[in-house]
């Protein structure tokens, strides 16, 4: 019997097209590259543990969304190309490839206090965000991300944890050593 | 032919409309350099405060306010003029959102009204003076809804929304409910000119990052800090017409003096909207917290905490706009609320002041 004689076989090819993309994206969402990023629990990344408490993570923060947020920007700082891999170009064979190769977390955190500030490079006023931004284009030769993602917001929340632990005011510029 | 001149016309006026989207796309950038490059008219509140805060051109910033207190402030980086200006600019936009003191209107404002619904918001309703307030021996009272010790504390996680709410996320959400209005974009220079003068408060009140500081926020309150009778909107109304009703009006609807919100509206057209956190029917702890700490202006601790409940308990039921969140049904029922209450909520008064007389005599 053919297909034109059971129209209810078309008919159920047709709408199991739209199920079948939901599925798919979910199974995407679930199992994607950047999965790590939307689970409750993450994988810690290498050093996690050191870091937490040398930088007493624990301390700060009401709540575990605060801390995963934290060890998010813990792995975007120190392993970009596994955490924001759609954001560079550059791999881990690179010199540099992630955001530890220039900074130290200690710059980061005097970079968020000493931000909102006249670039006179850029003639205009910078966000902490948009530095992020300009990193991940330029440093990091990859891409720009929204301001609202989590591979900027959580550079931002690490920043300001390991500001509390070294309990800086605002605008504390970093004492030369 | 024809269909080919026709295309073409078609393709032109697409094209036409491209150029002039983007004309005026740069015209409205060239204004707003503009406005970023012209000096600041400070109103009285902002004029005051940012010279005692020591907000000047220079390469380091010391705070004249730590020094004062007889504290050794830390060397903080200096300011531009542009970011002197931008903090200025957010100075006046938490005292005077609507630009009832600027000379050259909202204009200065950044044209803050499009985010707004009412004629009566501003920041300094709830941030009172210009998000800073401070008590006749100086400190900085509990609850007070600092800006400064905000922006220290941003980035938590928000147990109303569910999310961890970034400083300028959290303003969104004030235009958004307690404006009754909408959300203006991140970047935009209403925000981030109010993130840079709450960062400047923290910075002249020496606020240490992470830190949870008193004057932070509200003090909630919740029913477990009172002898626990029970909330009451018929003593709320009492209490609020004893206490509250000569500033905010018999129905809540604030004292417009020359288009100005001396007084701002705790109900009606000009309110906050039922998504606010100040809605008691929504969070039943923060409206008190303000209340007790906040209110009235001058006699603040004069109420106690069943007292504050009851008002916000009492204001909850007064119509007020509907939040985004609540649906298009409610929002209809609260305007006609909106319309009709009022009128009878006169009338129903009248009789009873004529009963009471009738009594008296």
């Amino acid at each position: 019997m053919s297909v034109r004689t059971r129209p209810w076989v078309k008919h159920f090819a047709l709408s199991s097209v739209p199920v079948a993309a939901i599925v798919l994206v979910a199974i995407f969402a679930h199992f994607g590259p950047s999965a790590g990023t939307w689970r409750a629990q993450l994988p810690p990344a290498p050093g996690w543990s050191e870091f937490q408490s040398a930088n007493g993570i624990d301390e700060f923060g009401e709540d575990g969304y605060f801390i995963r947020a934290v060890q998010h920007g813990y792995g975007l700082f120190y392993y970009t190309t596994e955490y924001a891999p759609r954001f560079t170009r550059r791999t881990s064979t690179d010199a540099v490839h992630s955001c530890s190769g220039c900074h130290s977390v200690e710059d980061l955190a005097h970079g968020l206090v000493t931000s909102d500030r006249f670039d006179t490079v850029l003639r205009k006023r910078v966000s902490f965000e948009e530095r992020v931004m300009r990193c991940y284009a330029q440093h990091l030769d990859g891409f720009v991300p929204t301001i609202y993602d989590p591979a900027v917001r959580d550079l931002r929340i690490l920043a300001r944890a390991v500001g509390h632990h070294l309990q800086l005011s605002e605008g504390v510029r970093r004492q030369k050593e | 032919m024809a269909g080919w001149r026709s295309r073409f016309f078609r393709i032109g006026i697409i094209l036409s409309m491209l150029g002039a989207f983007y004309l005026v796309a740069l015209a409205s950038q060239a204004e707003r350099d503009q406005l970023r490059s012209i000096d600041v008219h400070l109103t009285p509140t902002c004029s005051e405060k940012l010279q005692a805060y020591g907000l000047t051109v220079a390469d380091e910033y010391r705070s004249p306010y730590i020094v004062k207190a007889g504290g050794n402030p830390v060397s903080a980086a200096g300011y531009t003029a542009e970011d002197v200006r931008a903090i200025q600019r957010g100075c006046n936009i938490v005292d005077d959102l609507q630009g009832h003191l600027s000379p050259t209107g909202v204009r200065e404002r950044w044209n803050a009204t499009r985010f707004v619904r009412g004629t009566h918001t501003t920041c300094t309703h709830c941030h009172q003076s210009a998000g800073d307030k401070h008590d006749a021996e100086g400190k900085r009272p509990v609850g007070s809804n600092n800006l400064g010790a905000s922006w220290v504390m941003a980035d938590m996680y928000d147990r109303f929304t569910g999310m961890i709410l970034s400083n300028e996320l959290r303003q969104m959400q004030c235009f958004i409910n307690s404006s009754n209005g909408f959300k203006p974009n991140i970047s935009d220079d209403v925000i981030r000119d109010v993130t840079a003068y709450s960062r400047f408060l923290a910075a002249a009140l020496d606020l240490k990052m992470g830190v949870r500081y008193p004057e932070q926020g509200l003090d909630e309150i919740p029913a477990s800090a009172t002898s626990r009778r029970g909330d009451d909107y018929v003593r709320g109304a009492r209490l609020y017409a004893e206490t509250c009703a000569s500033c905010h009006g018999p129905q809540g609807f604030g004292l417009v003096v020359e288009g100005r919100a001396v007084y701002p509206a705790v109900a009606g057209p000009h309110s906050f909207s039922t998504d606010s956190r100040m809605n008691f029917a929504a969070v039943n702890t923060i409206m008190p917290g303000f209340i007790c700490r906040n209110m009235p202006p001058g006699a603040e601790g004069s109420l106690d905490n069943q007292q504050c409940r009851d008002i916000a308990y009492f204001l909850s039921t007064l119509p007020r706009p509907a939040g985004d969140l609540k649906g298009p049904l409610s929002a209809v029922w609260q305007q006609a609320m909106m319309k009709i209450m009022p009128p009878l909520t006169r009338y129903a008064e009248s009789i009873g002041r004529g009963q009471s007389l009738q009594s008296d005599q």
